[in-house]
């Protein structure tokens, strides 16, 4: 679903382009690259990690269109999937972060609990 | 997800087939974006992730833009796409916040717990060390003022422990009855005795040779018991105090004298010589 989705965007975008001609610019190739660098580095922070993974599968997803995009010379294309892959990318280092932390959070309080109902029956 | 992107594929399709002709009227992705731009931004902690939920803000009034003035739907699910997605981050990162704080209560909680259960540990402390200290200096002051009063009283260290003698003057000739003078060592026997209630004392009553050894046997046992009900009355216990009448067979001077006798017309009070303190022995 996801494929032909993602497929059928492409090829209207590259359809709604057509007439347009010229060549990908600098500052499209630069946000696509960019792009690539935030999907990286969400890869490498997530790690084997699950919250997280379907957004960053997104991100990649979406940064193949965006290469895929620069390759048809479809400028706007490739700067919309590259902002979305950014995005994407950005949203999956923030859930995993929030899953980490949440998970530690509730530890912590667990120990106090766990402390309290100790100190409770400590006291004569 | 894929519902929304079955709405997109919609959208797009519907889109390329309307062409040049009239925008549709609704866009479910901008739909979406108008229901969490504003949550994100109504949190008290919308602070922690500013810049997405102002670039949210930003999209989403974009979006909003294009579809009052007829924009592509295509420019107008991208930027409600982006604003969704800016609200979605920072609503991640509100809640990551929001475990962060818990995190560091819960530290501070933890801290106080432990701090509280020292200071009860040292308070006990304080406290054991207080009645401990508490217990031995009201055993040295029962121990000293009893052995102070039977001091007061001329008592005598024996073999058989400290001995108290009250003199024939408190009796009337004959008779078992305490006379007034004996009032005041009585009382002041019976206070020691109170305040060191582990001690005992046996009270014995003993005669001159004059009369009957039963006679003398029976007086003897009658005046130690007059000692004895006047000790309890004052409220000593009554395991503490024994009575025994010995006659005239321990005399403590010749009986030849009237001086003598008188001396051997006696009542003794016998300490044990216990000194442990009820508290020493719990």
């Amino acid at each position: 679903m996801n494929k032909i989705f993602v497929s059928l965007i492409a090829a209207s975008s590259v359809a709604l382009m057509v007439g347009c001609g010229g060549s990908v610019s600098a500052l499209t190739k630069d946000h696509v690259s960019k792009s690539d660098v935030a999907v990286q580095q969400a890869t490498q922070t997530l790690g084997n990690t699950e919250a997280g993974a379907i957004e960053l599968q997104r991100a990649k997803d979406n940064l193949a269109q965006a290469k895929a995009a620069v390759a048809a010379k479809n400028d706007k294309a490739a700067d919309r999937f590259a902002s979305m892959a950014q995005l994407d990318a950005e949203l999956a280092v923030a859930k995993s972060q929030t899953a980490s932390t949440r998970k530690a959070a509730d530890e912590v309080l667990a120990s106090v609990e766990t402390l309290r109902n100790e100190a409770a029956r400590g006291t004569p | 997800m894929n519902r929304t992107h079955s709405l997109l594929l919609g959208a797009t399709v519907a889109a390329l087939l309307a062409a040049c002709a009239s925008a549709p009227k609704t866009y479910p992705e901008l739909d979406t974006a108008r229901a969490m731009v504003p949550q994100v931004e109504a949190s008290p902690r919308a602070g922690v992730a500013a810049t997405q939920v102002a670039e949210a803000r930003k999209s989403l009034d974009r979006a909003n833009r294009m579809a009052e003035s007829g924009g592509k739907p295509e420019d107008i699910n991208f930027e409600a796409n982006v604003a969704s997605k800016n609200a979605q981050i920072a609503n991640e990162k509100i809640l990551t916040a929001e475990a962060k704080e818990q995190i560091d209560k819960g530290e501070a909680q933890r801290q106080a717990v432990l701090l509280q259960a020292r200071e009860r540990e040292n308070q006990v402390r304080t406290q054991q060390a207080q009645m401990s200290a508490e217990d031995a200096e009201l055993a040295k002051q029962r121990a000293a003022s009893l052995e102070k009063e039977l001091a007061d009283l001329k008592g005598k260290q024996t073999d058989r422990g400290l001995v108290i003698t009250l003199g024939d003057v408190l009796f009337d000739t004959g008779k078992s009855t305490l006379k007034p003078g004996a009032y005041a060592t009585v009382d002041r026997l019976a206070t020691a005795l109170k305040g060191n209630p582990d001690r005992k004392v046996a009270i014995e009553g003993h005669t001159d040779s004059v009369g009957s050894e039963e006679y003398n046997m029976e007086l003897s046992q009658r005046r130690a018991q007059a000692v004895q009900s006047a000790l309890l009355e004052r409220g000593v216990s009554s395991s503490q105090v024994s009575a025994y009448g010995k006659g005239k067979t321990f005399p403590v001077a010749s009986n030849d004298s009237a001086a003598g006798r008188q001396q051997n017309r006696r009542v003794e009070l016998v300490f044990s010589n216990e000194v442990k303190t009820a508290r020493d022995g719990a």
